[in-house]
């Protein structure tokens, strides 16, 4: 009964946890990169083998039939308990000794006495959704661990040359003191960051204890931990996977070891133990039910009305834990923390891991979705964040903090498409996935080279960037074009959902994505501006980047024309078959909309799209900076004199300085305006939505009779 | 829309809309010279400064603006297209929003204070408008059951029937669309702007003529807009959509030369409450029936 597909499976998830062990003994550069970067191709190759295998099969159910597995998942808890209550301890966070410990006793109660007897038809169970997040983890995370070589080594030395500086500056201070001159007289106290490069002193330097062999190894644990939880169909299991992504985050967080990184890091853990402890509720109520597994769930709570039972506050307790994964209002604070730890951390956590996970049990709930409270209360947050985090981001000018409001909102799209629920907006939700996870990989690696190579994160700081970094601005256009604008990804997804919406006639979660849309052109549409800028200068020579970091941005790069390019055919072949089948059969009587799925905006358009793309490609390659006109300097109120500096010579003969600031509008979309009354009113939808379910479920009414339209 | 329809209406729309747009523009200005008692320019004047700018020295500021302005024409003329032949309105608008996001990025690469200023002060604009055109594709769904413009000749009665309030709205919105005052932040045509020519200052010559040429041809398309909201299967349903869209345009004239400009946050502001309330009661009345 074992099908082929038992060894990539196991190979998938033990084979990064072993590399992972590897990592963490070995402290040589050089082994260190032969082993990623081998692992990286055979992590790629491997998905690329099992995602095949999931299309040709269409589903694929696994039981291993081992009841000591059941027990290994609980030590596994305890283990993780054990570390969050440990750091809990050192650190005094009470609230997180707590979470851990209340959790780790309903993992226990689960594992020793609900499960016993508990019949299970699939411990695992693959599908299209699993096949496209196999590809996602395990291409982009892979590249993202490429590309780490290369920031890790600069972000050492920075580290390095930070402690140098320190350690000057101590002297220097003391020097001061000495002479009676006073501290003040060294000018600013630099924060260590890498704003400051002293790239020789970090030879000599005493340096900042490396701990990338901790920082390698757990990014392999990281990708163990999300093949197991996309393959896993028994529920404890994927808490058991589920945790352990959480503890990852958390200790890829607080790397640094700054007062700012242990403090985001303790939130993101809160945070998502609050989710990981509505999960393990869940399973416990479900244990009463004698339901194990995922799909056995979706199909009890997508028949609760036939079937007349009510699985309500689960599957709510469910979302709630995939809402606070997928850091979704008003649980953002955990990934805007995130933020502090290094790039490749941010690319990971935003990309292919930790927030997909979040939306991926969305995705899996989404089929018992819909107009019912459950629903209700996935749409409304999703759509609440994605207008909010999106007006948000305009008041943002840290790179890395716009990227990561727009993730957030651009998950809340797909959390919203998840709780519309219908074939349609599960098909956006899958593209928005898809196209998020590449585009938002390529910005994210892109910005994180820029950082080090400008000494800076600001979006200010990034004009010019188009001469100055000719490779790296391009590729960031491509990464932020395919973020939000037609003919690329994220668009047609959006456009699928406008449909979706349209068809429901679901009028307030139109008008949230309409306002949503036209702010989220504003974000990019300035950073664009700003970044392909062109100051009269012969252009300047682009600073080398690693090359393992430019490796990992090309290849995000084709991922992702590729996709803009290919989408058609990834609807046609992948996305519609495994809705028409596998989600399809989970209804006992299918719905109208249910009986013949097609992409949800017409395979013409798609076409349509897809060759503009490549219309573009050509046009760009054939025109683009070819112009061969004679070139006269701008207009600047007066003689020009610097057209880097845009100063010029006034009317009054003095030197005057143009500047020109982007529009950040922040007593209009500052974080102290509108964050509050956002989580105010996602945690209000919160509390009504479990108090729903909780209600269904006592009263033994099927949600659909309690809030249905 | 099929593949021929869409050809014929791609090479249409590309003869007739500049020959229409630059006959509108000349009208425009001498209705505009007349209402400030003038005499005002000859109706042809548009063309004249068209052949003119295609006539100038050409120069430019950075290799790249040139490439990006035709790239924006060439999609309003593909839109436009689209639009003509009956295509997904969607489609349409999406089109359209990059057609601007590319004369944007044009002005942006000038990095010229002034061009920043006005490119700025466009994506202001988009911000205001963009809400109400999306939902305006998607009353139109509601209306029709279809986005296909082409629905609307299948239609017994015509859509402004039951999207009068949505057809306000996107009345309002024309106005920043056109860049007729008191929305015409970004770039006007008017004296009053005080950033020297704001988008568009570092373009000249030929890219200039194209920007111009780009301009008509978005006239005719949004006029088409409004036209679509008369439409409906009966033979003098063109009559009366041309009727309604000359009475529109006017009205454009009349408020153009009667309003001063605004600052952005009104802009912002008056643009989101009028589609947040012609959208919402509108379609929630269709509920409601």
């Amino acid at each position: 009964m074992f099908s082929s597909a038992l060894i990539p499976i196991l190979a998938l998830v033990l084979f990064p946890m072993l590399v992972a062990a590897l990592l963490l003994v070995i402290r040589a550069d050089g082994p260190r990169r032969v082993l990623v970067v081998g692992a990286a191709i055979l992590i790629a190759a491997g998905s690329i083998l099992l995602a095949v295998q999931i299309l040709m099969a269409g589903e694929i159910r696994l039981n291993l039939g081992l009841p000591w597995l059941e027990y290994l998942a609980f030590a596994v808890e305890v283990i993780i308990a054990a570390y969050i209550i440990v750091k809990g301890l050192l650190y005094r966070r009470v609230l997180v000794i707590g979470l851990a410990a209340l959790q780790l006793i309903f993992a226990g109660l689960y594992s020793f006495t609900v499960s016993h007897g508990m019949t299970i038809y699939a411990e695992v169970y693959l599908d299209g959704l699993t096949a496209i997040m196999v590809l996602v983890i395990g291409i982009i995370s892979s590249g993202i661990c490429v590309y780490s070589l290369g920031y890790m080594r600069d972000f050492q030395e920075h580290a390095n040359a930070g402690v140098v500086q320190a350690v000057l500056k101590t002297i220097n201070v003391t020097r001061g003191v000495l002479r009676g001159t006073g501290a003040n007289a060294e000018g600013h106290v630099d924060n260590g960051g890498p704003e400051d490069a002293l790239e020789d002193g970090a030879d000599a330097a005493p340096g900042a204890r490396d701990r990338r062999p901790v920082f390698f190894s757990l990014m392999f644990l990281f990708l163990g931990a999300m093949f197991l939880l996309v393959f896993s169909n028994k529920l404890s299991w994927l808490l058991c996977a589920w945790e352990i992504t959480t503890v990852c985050s958390f200790a890829l967080i607080a790397y640094t070891r700054t007062e700012e990184s242990i403090a985001n890091a303790f939130r993101q853990i809160a945070m998502n133990l609050l989710g990981g402890l509505a999960f393990s509720v869940a399973l416990l109520i479900l244990g009463l039910y004698q339901i194990g597994e995922l799909n056995l769930l979706v199909a009890f709570g997508t028949n609760a009305g036939l079937l007349n039972i009510s699985v309500a506050l689960p599957i709510a307790l469910l979302a709630l834990a995939g809402i606070t994964k997928a850091a979704q209002m008003p649980f953002q604070s955990w990934l805007l923390g995130a933020m502090v730890a290094p790039t490749p951390t941010s690319a990971l956590l935003h990309s292919s891991t930790m927030v997909k996970a979040g939306v991926f049990l969305l995705i899996r709930l989404a089929p018992t979705f819909g107009f019912n409270a459950n629903g209700m209360m996935v749409m409304l947050i999703g759509a609440l964040t994605f207008l909010f985090c999106t007006l948000l981001a305009i008041s943002q000018r840290n790179a890395k903090r716009v990227l990561a409001y727009s993730t957030v909102a651009n998950l809340g799209l797909i959390t919203a498409c998840a709780g519309v629920g219908t074939p349609e907006a599960i098909w956006a939700a899958v593209f928005l996935l898809m196209f998020h996870a590449v585009a938002k990989s390529l910005l994210f690696l892109c910005v994180g080279t820029v950082e080090h190579r400008i000494g800076s994160r600001d979006i200010e700081d990034m004009d010019n960037l188009f001469v100055r970094m000719p490779a790296l601005a391009r590729l960031m256009a491509l990464g932020m074009f395919v973020m939000f604008i037609a003919p690329f990804g994220m668009l047609i997804a959006k456009w699928a959902v406008i449909v979706a919406l349209v068809e429901t006639g679901n009028l307030t979660l139109l008008v949230i994505l309409a306002f949503g849309s036209a702010a989220t052109f504003m974000i990019w549409a300035k950073w664009l501006g700003k970044m392909l800028a062109i100051a009269q200068e012969e252009p300047s020579v682009e600073k080398a980047a690693h090359r393992s970091e430019l490796l990992a941005i090309y290849l995000m790069a084709a991922l992702t024309l590729g996709l803009s390019i290919a989408f058609p055919f990834v609807s046609e072949y992948l996305v519609v078959p495994w809705l028409a089948t596998s989600v399809a059969n989970f209804f006992l009587i299918s719905p109208a909309e249910w009986l013949n799925v097609t992409a949800a905006i017409g395979l013409d358009n798609l076409i349509i799209m897809s060759l503009i793309v490549l219309a573009f490609i050509a046009v760009f390659a054939t025109f683009f900076g070819r112009g061969k006109k004679r070139q006269v300097p701008i207009y600047l109120a007066g003689l020009g004199l610097d057209f880097e500096k845009r100063s010029y010579r006034n009317s009054f003969s003095q030197v005057s300085v143009a500047s020109q600031r982007n529009w950040y509008m922040d007593g209009w979309f500052g974080e102290t305006a509108l964050t509050p009354v956002a989580n105010v009113m996602c945690v209000a939808i919160l509390i009504l939505g479990l108090a729903v379910a909780t209600f269904a479920m006592f009263s033994g009414v099927p949600l659909e009779g309690v809030f249905g339209l | 829309m099929n593949l021929l329809s869409f050809l014929i209406a791609l090479i249409g729309f590309a003869v007739a809309a500049p020959v229409l747009g630059c006959l509108i523009a000349g009208l425009d200005r001498r209705i505009s010279a007349r209402l400030q008692g003038r005499v005002g320019p000859p109706l042809l004047q548009p063309y004249y400064d068209l052949r003119k700018l295609l006539a100038k020295d050409d120069a430019t500021v950075n290799r790249y603006q040139g490439f990006y302005v035709a790239l924006a024409l060439a999609l309003t003329i593909f839109s436009g297209a689209v639009f003509f032949a009956g295509g997904n309105f969607l489609l349409v608008i999406f089109l359209l929003t990059l057609s601007v996001l590319f004369f944007i990025i044009a002005a942006y690469s000038t990095r010229s204070p002034y061009a920043e200023i006005g490119a700025a002060r466009e994506i202001i604009q988009i911000m205001s408008y963009e809400p109400m055109l999306i939902l305006m594709a998607a009353a139109f769904f509601v209306a029709t059951g279809s986005f296909d413009v082409s629905a609307a000749f299948a239609l017994g009665r015509p859509i402004i029937v039951v999207l009068p309030l949505i057809f306000l709205g996107l009345v309002f919105i024309l106005t920043i669309k056109l860049r007729k005052s008191p929305f015409d932040l970004s770039s006007s045509h008017h004296a009053h702007q005080e950033l020297v020519k704001g988008i568009t200052t570092e373009m000249s010559g030929r890219t200039l003529a194209l920007v111009e040429l780009m301009h008509w041809y978005e006239t005719v398309l949004f006029l088409g807009w409004v036209g679509l909201f008369f439409i409906w299967g009966s033979w003098w349903a063109a009559a009366l959509a041309v009727l309604v869209v000359i009475v529109i345009y006017l009205l454009e004239i009349l408020i153009d030369n009667t309003f001063a400009r605004v600052k952005w946050q009104v802009v912002l502001v008056s643009s989101w409450a009028v589609t947040f309330v012609t959208v919402a009661v509108n379609l929630f009345i269709l509920r409601i029936l």
